[in-house]
Protein backbone atom coordinates (compact mmCIF):
# COMPACT_ATOMS: atom_id res chain seq x y z
CA UNK A 1 0.00 0.00 0.00
CA UNK A 2 1.04 3.62 -0.43
CA UNK A 3 1.16 6.72 1.68
CA UNK A 4 -1.58 9.27 1.11
CA UNK A 5 -0.82 11.74 -1.68
CA UNK A 6 1.25 14.79 -0.76
CA UNK A 7 -0.02 18.28 -1.53
CA UNK A 8 2.48 21.10 -1.74
CA UNK A 9 0.19 23.74 -3.22
CA UNK A 10 -2.23 24.50 -0.39
CA UNK A 11 -0.97 27.31 1.85
CA UNK A 12 -1.79 28.21 5.45
CA UNK A 13 -2.94 31.61 4.21
CA UNK A 14 -5.49 29.96 1.93
CA UNK A 15 -6.70 27.74 4.76
CA UNK A 16 -7.04 30.74 7.03
CA UNK A 17 -8.82 33.07 4.62
CA UNK A 18 -11.30 30.67 2.97
CA UNK A 19 -10.80 26.94 3.54
CA UNK A 20 -14.26 25.79 2.47
CA UNK A 21 -13.73 25.54 -1.32
CA UNK A 22 -10.53 23.60 -0.60
CA UNK A 23 -12.29 21.21 1.77
CA UNK A 24 -15.08 20.68 -0.74
CA UNK A 25 -12.51 19.67 -3.35
CA UNK A 26 -10.65 17.43 -0.89
CA UNK A 27 -13.84 15.63 0.13
CA UNK A 28 -14.44 14.79 -3.53
CA UNK A 29 -10.88 14.06 -4.60
CA UNK A 30 -8.52 13.45 -1.66
CA UNK A 31 -10.28 12.87 1.66
CA UNK A 32 -6.96 11.64 3.07
CA UNK A 33 -4.21 14.06 2.05
CA UNK A 34 -0.81 14.98 3.42
CA UNK A 35 -0.70 18.76 3.29
CA UNK A 36 2.89 19.97 3.40
CA UNK A 37 2.05 23.42 4.74
CA UNK A 38 0.45 21.91 7.86
CA UNK A 39 2.87 19.02 8.30
CA UNK A 40 -0.13 16.80 8.85
CA UNK A 41 -2.46 14.38 7.12
CA UNK A 42 -5.82 16.11 6.64
CA UNK A 43 -9.01 14.07 6.98
CA UNK A 44 -12.02 15.81 5.48
CA UNK A 45 -14.90 13.28 5.44
CA UNK A 46 -17.31 13.00 8.39
CA UNK A 47 -16.99 9.21 8.74
CA UNK A 48 -13.19 9.54 8.92
CA UNK A 49 -13.05 12.36 11.44
CA UNK A 50 -15.55 10.61 13.68
CA UNK A 51 -13.82 7.23 13.46
CA UNK A 52 -10.47 8.78 14.38
CA UNK A 53 -11.79 10.66 17.40
CA UNK A 54 -13.74 7.64 18.61
CA UNK A 55 -10.55 5.56 18.66
CA UNK A 56 -8.18 7.18 21.17
CA UNK A 57 -6.02 4.06 21.51
CA UNK A 58 -4.96 4.30 17.88
CA UNK A 59 -5.28 8.07 17.50
CA UNK A 60 -3.91 9.59 20.68
CA UNK A 61 -4.28 13.11 22.05
CA UNK A 62 -1.08 12.62 24.03
CA UNK A 63 1.44 14.57 22.04
CA UNK A 64 4.69 15.08 23.97
CA UNK A 65 5.90 17.58 21.37
CA UNK A 66 2.94 19.91 21.58
CA UNK A 67 3.61 23.65 21.97
CA UNK A 68 0.64 23.56 24.35
CA UNK A 69 3.00 22.36 27.04
CA UNK A 70 5.17 25.50 27.26
CA UNK A 71 2.15 27.71 26.49
CA UNK A 72 0.19 26.42 29.48
CA UNK A 73 3.32 25.53 31.49
CA UNK A 74 1.65 22.17 32.07
CA UNK A 75 0.73 18.91 30.41
CA UNK A 76 -3.01 19.54 30.24
CA UNK A 77 -6.00 17.22 29.99
CA UNK A 78 -6.47 18.21 26.35
CA UNK A 79 -3.32 16.30 25.59
CA UNK A 80 -3.87 13.26 27.79
CA UNK A 81 -5.65 9.98 27.19
CA UNK A 82 -7.42 7.32 29.20
CA UNK A 83 -7.60 7.45 32.97
CA UNK A 84 -5.26 10.44 33.33
CA UNK A 85 -7.58 12.49 31.14
CA UNK A 86 -10.73 11.08 32.72
CA UNK A 87 -9.74 12.02 36.30
CA UNK A 88 -8.92 15.62 35.44
CA UNK A 89 -11.91 16.02 33.19
CA UNK A 90 -14.27 14.68 35.84
CA UNK A 91 -12.88 17.21 38.32
CA UNK A 92 -13.96 20.19 36.21
CA UNK A 93 -16.94 18.79 34.33
CA UNK A 94 -19.03 18.86 37.50
CA UNK A 95 -19.19 22.64 37.10
CA UNK A 96 -20.44 22.31 33.52
CA UNK A 97 -23.40 19.93 33.79
CA UNK A 98 -26.94 20.86 32.70
CA UNK A 99 -28.28 20.43 36.23
CA UNK A 100 -25.61 22.73 37.64
CA UNK A 101 -26.27 25.26 34.90
CA UNK A 102 -30.00 25.27 35.53
CA UNK A 103 -29.84 25.36 39.32
CA UNK A 104 -26.81 27.53 40.03
CA UNK A 105 -26.17 29.59 36.99
CA UNK A 106 -29.27 30.15 34.84
CA UNK A 107 -30.42 33.36 36.57
CA UNK A 108 -26.88 34.76 36.69
CA UNK A 109 -26.31 34.14 32.96
CA UNK A 110 -29.55 35.95 32.22
CA UNK A 111 -28.53 38.93 34.34
CA UNK A 112 -25.12 39.10 32.69
CA UNK A 113 -26.58 38.84 29.19
CA UNK A 114 -29.14 41.50 30.04
CA UNK A 115 -26.50 43.86 31.38
CA UNK A 116 -24.21 43.50 28.35
CA UNK A 117 -27.05 43.75 25.84
CA UNK A 118 -28.69 46.69 27.63
CA UNK A 119 -25.58 48.83 27.31
CA UNK A 120 -25.52 48.57 23.49
CA UNK A 121 -26.63 51.86 21.89
CA UNK A 122 -29.86 51.77 19.87
CA UNK A 123 -29.87 53.27 16.38
CA UNK A 124 -26.12 53.13 15.90
CA UNK A 125 -23.72 50.88 14.05
CA UNK A 126 -21.99 48.63 16.54
CA UNK A 127 -19.32 45.99 16.10
CA UNK A 128 -21.10 43.18 17.94
CA UNK A 129 -18.02 40.98 17.75
CA UNK A 130 -15.92 43.39 19.82
CA UNK A 131 -18.67 44.97 21.91
CA UNK A 132 -20.81 41.97 22.80
CA UNK A 133 -19.65 38.53 21.69
CA UNK A 134 -16.16 38.63 23.21
CA UNK A 135 -16.83 40.48 26.48
CA UNK A 136 -20.01 38.56 27.33
CA UNK A 137 -18.38 35.19 26.62
CA UNK A 138 -15.48 36.25 28.87
CA UNK A 139 -17.75 37.42 31.70
CA UNK A 140 -19.89 34.29 31.77
CA UNK A 141 -16.82 32.07 31.71
CA UNK A 142 -15.15 34.00 34.53
CA UNK A 143 -18.15 33.22 36.73
CA UNK A 144 -18.36 29.56 35.74
CA UNK A 145 -14.68 29.11 36.51
CA UNK A 146 -14.84 30.91 39.84
CA UNK A 147 -12.58 33.80 38.91
CA UNK A 148 -15.09 36.66 38.39
CA UNK A 149 -12.45 39.00 39.84
CA UNK A 150 -10.65 38.79 36.46
CA UNK A 151 -11.71 41.56 34.06
CA UNK A 152 -13.18 40.98 30.59
CA UNK A 153 -10.00 42.42 29.14
CA UNK A 154 -7.79 40.05 31.14
CA UNK A 155 -9.88 36.99 30.30
CA UNK A 156 -9.82 37.77 26.57
CA UNK A 157 -6.15 38.68 26.50
CA UNK A 158 -5.08 35.59 28.46
CA UNK A 159 -7.21 33.41 26.24
CA UNK A 160 -5.64 34.77 23.08
CA UNK A 161 -2.08 34.54 24.44
CA UNK A 162 -2.63 30.92 25.49
CA UNK A 163 -4.03 30.10 22.06
CA UNK A 164 -1.17 31.88 20.30
CA UNK A 165 1.34 29.94 22.41
CA UNK A 166 -0.45 26.62 21.91
CA UNK A 167 -0.43 27.20 18.14
CA UNK A 168 3.22 28.23 18.05
CA UNK A 169 4.31 25.30 15.90
CA UNK A 170 7.28 27.29 14.65
CA UNK A 171 8.53 27.37 18.28
CA UNK A 172 9.38 31.08 18.10
CA UNK A 173 10.33 32.62 21.46
CA UNK A 174 7.96 35.63 21.48
CA UNK A 175 4.62 33.78 21.80
CA UNK A 176 5.98 31.76 24.73
CA UNK A 177 7.31 34.91 26.43
CA UNK A 178 3.84 36.41 26.08
CA UNK A 179 2.07 33.28 27.35
CA UNK A 180 4.55 33.10 30.25
CA UNK A 181 3.58 36.61 31.30
CA UNK A 182 -0.11 35.66 31.09
CA UNK A 183 0.56 32.50 33.13
CA UNK A 184 2.22 34.61 35.83
CA UNK A 185 -0.82 36.88 36.02
CA UNK A 186 -3.23 33.95 36.14
CA UNK A 187 -1.24 32.02 38.75
CA UNK A 188 -1.08 35.12 40.96
CA UNK A 189 -4.84 35.64 40.74
CA UNK A 190 -5.63 31.96 41.38
CA UNK A 191 -3.35 31.95 44.45
CA UNK A 192 -5.02 35.07 45.76
CA UNK A 193 -8.53 33.63 45.28
CA UNK A 194 -7.82 30.13 46.54
CA UNK A 195 -8.51 30.75 50.24
CA UNK A 196 -11.77 32.53 49.41
CA UNK A 197 -13.05 29.70 47.18
CA UNK A 198 -12.12 27.23 49.89
CA UNK A 199 -13.75 29.19 52.70
CA UNK A 200 -16.94 29.95 50.79
CA UNK A 201 -17.62 26.99 48.50
CA UNK A 202 -19.85 27.62 45.49
CA UNK A 203 -20.68 25.83 42.25
CA UNK A 204 -17.77 27.29 40.31
CA UNK A 205 -15.13 25.09 38.72
CA UNK A 206 -12.34 26.43 40.95
CA UNK A 207 -14.34 25.90 44.13
CA UNK A 208 -15.54 22.42 43.15
CA UNK A 209 -12.01 21.32 42.26
CA UNK A 210 -10.52 22.76 45.47
CA UNK A 211 -13.17 21.30 47.74
CA UNK A 212 -13.45 17.86 46.13
CA UNK A 213 -13.11 14.84 48.45
CA UNK A 214 -10.10 13.65 46.55
CA UNK A 215 -8.79 16.75 44.81
CA UNK A 216 -6.45 16.65 41.83
CA UNK A 217 -3.05 18.34 42.37
CA UNK A 218 -3.04 22.14 42.52
CA UNK A 219 -0.89 22.35 39.40
CA UNK A 220 -3.61 20.49 37.48
CA UNK A 221 -6.36 22.62 38.98
CA UNK A 222 -4.56 25.65 37.60
CA UNK A 223 -3.98 23.92 34.26
CA UNK A 224 -7.67 23.00 34.00
CA UNK A 225 -8.76 26.59 34.58
CA UNK A 226 -6.28 27.80 31.99
CA UNK A 227 -7.50 25.25 29.47
CA UNK A 228 -11.02 26.51 30.05
CA UNK A 229 -9.87 30.12 29.56
CA UNK A 230 -7.98 29.22 26.39
CA UNK A 231 -10.81 27.06 25.11
CA UNK A 232 -13.91 28.72 26.47
CA UNK A 233 -14.03 32.26 25.12
CA UNK A 234 -13.30 32.09 21.40
CA UNK A 235 -15.81 29.34 20.77
CA UNK A 236 -18.96 30.89 22.24
CA UNK A 237 -17.80 34.28 20.91
CA UNK A 238 -17.32 32.99 17.38
CA UNK A 239 -20.45 30.83 17.54
CA UNK A 240 -22.56 33.83 18.54
CA UNK A 241 -21.11 36.06 15.83
CA UNK A 242 -21.52 33.33 13.20
CA UNK A 243 -25.16 32.66 14.10
CA UNK A 244 -26.05 36.37 14.14
CA UNK A 245 -24.44 36.69 10.69
CA UNK A 246 -26.32 33.63 9.43
CA UNK A 247 -29.67 34.92 10.64
CA UNK A 248 -29.19 38.52 9.49
CA UNK A 249 -28.16 37.43 6.00
CA UNK A 250 -31.15 35.05 5.81
CA UNK A 251 -34.08 37.21 6.99
CA UNK A 252 -36.69 34.60 5.98
CA UNK A 253 -35.07 32.10 8.28
CA UNK A 254 -34.78 34.69 11.04
CA UNK A 255 -38.53 35.34 10.82
CA UNK A 256 -39.25 31.65 11.04
CA UNK A 257 -36.82 31.11 13.92
CA UNK A 258 -38.54 33.93 15.76
CA UNK A 259 -42.01 32.62 15.00
CA UNK A 260 -41.20 29.09 16.11
CA UNK A 261 -38.81 30.17 18.91
CA UNK A 262 -36.21 27.66 17.74
CA UNK A 263 -33.07 29.57 18.70
CA UNK A 264 -31.54 26.28 19.74
CA UNK A 265 -31.82 25.02 16.15
CA UNK A 266 -30.21 28.24 14.91
CA UNK A 267 -27.40 27.62 17.37
CA UNK A 268 -26.78 24.07 16.10
CA UNK A 269 -26.85 25.21 12.49
CA UNK A 270 -24.47 28.09 13.10
CA UNK A 271 -21.82 25.88 14.67
CA UNK A 272 -22.31 23.27 11.95
CA UNK A 273 -21.96 25.83 9.19
CA UNK A 274 -18.77 27.41 10.53
CA UNK A 275 -17.45 25.31 13.40
CA UNK A 276 -15.60 27.55 15.88
CA UNK A 277 -13.01 24.79 16.29
CA UNK A 278 -12.33 23.66 12.76
CA UNK A 279 -9.54 21.13 13.15
CA UNK A 280 -7.94 18.87 15.78
CA UNK A 281 -4.74 16.83 15.82
CA UNK A 282 -4.25 13.22 16.81
CA UNK A 283 -1.00 11.29 17.03
CA UNK A 284 -0.98 7.87 15.33
CA UNK A 285 0.20 5.25 17.86
CA UNK A 286 0.76 2.33 15.47
CA UNK A 287 0.89 1.69 11.76
CA UNK A 288 -2.61 1.69 10.36
CA UNK A 289 -4.53 2.61 7.23
CA UNK A 290 -7.31 4.98 6.30
CA UNK A 291 -9.23 4.73 3.00
CA UNK A 292 -6.61 2.37 1.64
CA UNK A 293 -3.62 4.58 2.44
CA UNK A 294 -0.84 3.70 4.87
CA UNK A 295 -0.85 5.89 7.95
CA UNK A 296 2.44 5.25 9.75
CA UNK A 297 2.99 5.32 13.49
CA UNK A 298 4.19 8.77 14.57
CA UNK A 299 2.22 10.56 11.86
CA UNK A 300 -0.12 13.33 12.98
CA UNK A 301 -3.57 13.26 11.45
CA UNK A 302 -5.78 16.29 11.50
CA UNK A 303 -9.53 15.84 11.70
CA UNK A 304 -11.21 18.69 9.87
CA UNK A 305 -14.61 18.88 11.55
CA UNK A 306 -15.26 22.08 9.57
CA UNK A 307 -15.31 19.88 6.48
CA UNK A 308 -17.10 16.94 8.11
CA UNK A 309 -19.90 19.35 8.96
CA UNK A 310 -20.50 20.05 5.26
CA UNK A 311 -20.03 16.47 4.06
CA UNK A 312 -22.33 15.77 1.10
CA UNK A 313 -23.00 12.30 2.51
CA UNK A 314 -24.72 13.84 5.52
CA UNK A 315 -26.00 17.17 4.26
CA UNK A 316 -27.88 18.51 1.32
CA UNK A 317 -26.27 21.83 0.39
CA UNK A 318 -24.06 21.86 3.44
CA UNK A 319 -22.34 25.01 2.18
CA UNK A 320 -25.45 27.04 3.03
CA UNK A 321 -26.75 28.22 6.38
CA UNK A 322 -30.14 26.54 6.73
CA UNK A 323 -31.64 26.29 10.20
CA UNK A 324 -34.49 23.95 9.31
CA UNK A 325 -32.58 20.80 8.47
CA UNK A 326 -34.23 17.50 9.40
CA UNK A 327 -31.11 16.14 11.02
CA UNK A 328 -28.00 17.96 12.08
CA UNK A 329 -25.43 15.42 13.28
CA UNK A 330 -22.58 17.93 13.26
CA UNK A 331 -19.21 17.38 14.88
CA UNK A 332 -18.64 20.95 16.07
CA UNK A 333 -18.25 19.73 19.65
CA UNK A 334 -16.06 16.86 18.52
CA UNK A 335 -16.70 13.33 19.71
CA UNK A 336 -14.98 10.63 21.69
CA UNK A 337 -13.40 11.21 25.11
CA UNK A 338 -12.48 14.81 24.33
CA UNK A 339 -16.02 15.79 23.37
CA UNK A 340 -16.35 19.47 24.33
CA UNK A 341 -16.84 19.77 28.08
CA UNK A 342 -18.50 23.15 27.58
CA UNK A 343 -21.17 21.92 25.16
CA UNK A 344 -24.00 22.15 27.67
CA UNK A 345 -22.96 25.62 28.79
CA UNK A 346 -22.65 26.87 25.21
CA UNK A 347 -26.05 25.49 24.18
CA UNK A 348 -27.68 27.04 27.20
CA UNK A 349 -26.01 30.45 27.19
CA UNK A 350 -25.77 31.18 23.48
CA UNK A 351 -28.73 29.17 22.21
CA UNK A 352 -31.30 29.61 24.94
CA UNK A 353 -30.42 32.93 26.57
CA UNK A 354 -28.32 35.35 24.52
CA UNK A 355 -29.78 34.90 21.01
CA UNK A 356 -33.47 35.32 21.93
CA UNK A 357 -32.66 38.21 24.26
CA UNK A 358 -30.61 40.07 21.66
CA UNK A 359 -33.18 39.70 18.86
CA UNK A 360 -35.98 40.66 21.20
CA UNK A 361 -34.26 43.87 22.26
CA UNK A 362 -33.31 44.82 18.70
CA UNK A 363 -36.08 43.33 16.55
CA UNK A 364 -35.00 45.26 13.45
CA UNK A 365 -31.27 44.66 13.83
CA UNK A 366 -29.59 44.70 10.40
CA UNK A 367 -26.29 43.95 8.76
CA UNK A 368 -26.27 46.50 5.91
CA UNK A 369 -22.95 45.43 4.40
CA UNK A 370 -22.33 41.72 4.92
CA UNK A 371 -19.43 41.91 2.47
CA UNK A 372 -17.52 43.97 5.03
CA UNK A 373 -17.50 41.09 7.50
CA UNK A 374 -14.08 39.44 7.55
CA UNK A 375 -13.84 35.71 8.28
CA UNK A 376 -10.58 34.29 9.47
CA UNK A 377 -8.92 31.22 10.86
CA UNK A 378 -7.76 27.70 10.12
CA UNK A 379 -7.77 26.06 13.59
CA UNK A 380 -10.33 28.41 15.10
CA UNK A 381 -12.69 30.27 12.78
CA UNK A 382 -15.32 32.99 12.85
CA UNK A 383 -16.00 36.57 11.80
CA UNK A 384 -13.54 39.05 13.28
CA UNK A 385 -15.95 41.97 12.95
CA UNK A 386 -19.72 42.26 12.80
CA UNK A 387 -20.91 45.82 12.09
CA UNK A 388 -24.66 45.77 12.68
CA UNK A 389 -27.18 48.57 13.03
CA UNK A 390 -29.15 48.11 16.24
CA UNK A 391 -32.87 48.91 16.04
CA UNK B 1 -30.24 -10.70 16.41
CA UNK B 2 -31.14 -8.97 19.64
CA UNK B 3 -34.21 -6.76 19.81
CA UNK B 4 -34.37 -3.58 21.88
CA UNK B 5 -37.48 -1.47 22.32
CA UNK B 6 -37.21 2.26 23.00
CA UNK B 7 -40.26 3.94 24.50
CA UNK B 8 -40.45 7.70 23.94
CA UNK B 9 -42.08 10.14 26.36
CA UNK B 10 -45.25 10.22 24.27
CA UNK B 11 -45.49 6.43 24.42
CA UNK B 12 -44.21 5.76 20.88
CA UNK B 13 -42.37 2.45 20.79
CA UNK B 14 -39.55 1.72 18.37
CA UNK B 15 -38.05 -1.74 18.22
CA UNK B 16 -34.58 -2.04 16.72
CA UNK B 17 -32.42 -5.00 15.91
CA UNK B 18 -29.00 -4.85 17.51
CA UNK B 19 -25.78 -6.67 16.98
CA UNK B 20 -24.26 -8.68 19.79
CA UNK B 21 -21.78 -6.48 21.66
CA UNK B 22 -23.27 -3.18 20.49
CA UNK B 23 -24.52 -0.78 23.16
CA UNK B 24 -28.09 0.43 23.57
CA UNK B 25 -26.79 3.92 22.64
CA UNK B 26 -24.90 2.78 19.53
CA UNK B 27 -27.91 0.80 18.30
CA UNK B 28 -30.15 3.85 18.63
CA UNK B 29 -27.70 6.28 17.03
CA UNK B 30 -26.87 4.06 14.06
CA UNK B 31 -30.60 3.73 13.38
CA UNK B 32 -31.14 7.49 13.61
CA UNK B 33 -33.53 7.16 16.53
CA UNK B 34 -34.67 10.45 18.05
CA UNK B 35 -34.22 10.77 21.78
CA UNK B 36 -30.72 9.31 22.18
CA UNK B 37 -27.94 11.71 21.21
CA UNK B 38 -24.75 9.99 22.34
CA UNK B 39 -22.62 12.92 21.33
CA UNK B 40 -19.35 11.68 22.84
CA UNK B 41 -19.55 8.34 21.09
CA UNK B 42 -19.81 6.22 24.22
CA UNK B 43 -16.87 7.45 26.26
CA UNK B 44 -19.00 8.55 29.22
CA UNK B 45 -18.28 12.21 28.70
CA UNK B 46 -21.55 13.82 27.74
CA UNK B 47 -24.60 12.26 29.48
CA UNK B 48 -26.71 12.65 26.35
CA UNK B 49 -27.66 8.96 26.04
CA UNK B 50 -29.58 8.81 29.31
CA UNK B 51 -32.34 6.18 29.46
CA UNK B 52 -34.55 4.51 32.07
CA UNK B 53 -34.35 0.73 32.04
CA UNK B 54 -37.79 -0.86 32.22
CA UNK B 55 -38.45 -2.26 35.67
CA UNK B 56 -38.73 -5.80 34.41
CA UNK B 57 -35.26 -5.62 32.90
CA UNK B 58 -33.40 -3.77 35.61
CA UNK B 59 -31.61 -6.77 37.13
CA UNK B 60 -30.55 -8.22 33.80
CA UNK B 61 -29.31 -4.88 32.44
CA UNK B 62 -27.09 -4.46 35.49
CA UNK B 63 -26.42 -1.56 37.80
CA UNK B 64 -24.54 1.58 36.94
CA UNK B 65 -20.90 1.97 37.87
CA UNK B 66 -19.60 4.76 40.12
CA UNK B 67 -18.21 6.70 37.16
CA UNK B 68 -21.50 6.33 35.32
CA UNK B 69 -23.31 7.50 38.41
CA UNK B 70 -21.20 10.66 38.55
CA UNK B 71 -21.70 11.38 34.86
CA UNK B 72 -25.44 10.95 35.26
CA UNK B 73 -25.40 13.90 37.65
CA UNK B 74 -24.97 15.86 34.46
CA UNK B 75 -28.04 14.50 32.73
CA UNK B 76 -30.57 17.03 31.51
CA UNK B 77 -33.62 15.11 32.73
CA UNK B 78 -34.50 13.68 36.13
CA UNK B 79 -32.29 10.84 37.27
CA UNK B 80 -34.03 7.92 38.99
CA UNK B 81 -32.87 4.55 40.27
CA UNK B 82 -33.65 3.16 36.82
CA UNK B 83 -31.42 5.68 35.05
CA UNK B 84 -28.51 4.41 32.99
CA UNK B 85 -26.22 5.81 30.34
CA UNK B 86 -27.26 3.70 27.40
CA UNK B 87 -23.69 3.64 26.06
CA UNK B 88 -22.79 1.53 29.09
CA UNK B 89 -25.37 -1.19 28.44
CA UNK B 90 -23.76 -3.70 26.12
CA UNK B 91 -26.16 -6.06 24.42
CA UNK B 92 -26.00 -9.85 24.42
CA UNK B 93 -28.58 -12.61 24.02
CA UNK B 94 -29.64 -12.32 27.65
CA UNK B 95 -30.94 -8.84 26.84
CA UNK B 96 -32.98 -9.86 23.79
CA UNK B 97 -36.30 -8.03 24.20
CA UNK B 98 -34.89 -5.27 26.44
CA UNK B 99 -37.15 -2.29 26.96
CA UNK B 100 -35.77 1.16 27.78
CA UNK B 101 -37.66 4.41 28.28
CA UNK B 102 -36.38 7.71 26.91
CA UNK B 103 -36.13 10.88 28.99
CA UNK B 104 -37.84 14.16 28.23
CA UNK B 105 -34.64 15.75 26.97
CA UNK B 106 -30.96 14.98 26.55
CA UNK B 107 -29.48 18.44 26.07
Amino acid sequence: MALAPLDEAITLDQLSSDPYPIYRRLRAENPVLRVAATGRTLLTKAALTKAVKDNPELFSSDDPQTPMRPAFRAHTLMRKDGQAHFVERKAISKALTPTRIKSDWGPLYEQLAERYIARLPRGETVDLFADLCGPLAARILAHILGIPEASDEQMQRWSQLLIDGAGNFGWKPEPFLASDAANDEMDALFAQLEPIRRAEPDGSAFSLMLNADDPIPMSQIHANIKIAIGGGINEPRDALATIIYGLLTNPDQLDEVRAQAVWDKAFEEGIRWVAPIQASSRLVTKDTELCGFDIPKGDTVMTIQASANRDEELYEDGESFFVFRDKNPHQAFGNGPHHCAGAHVARRTVGKIILPMLFERFPRMALPKPEEVVWKGFGFRGPINLPVVLN
Amino acid sequence: MIKVTYVAQDGTETTLEAEEGASVMRTAVSNDLDGIVGECGGSMMCATCHCYVDEAWQDRAGRRSDDEDEMLEGAASEVTERSRLSCQIKLDQSLDGLIVHLPEEQL
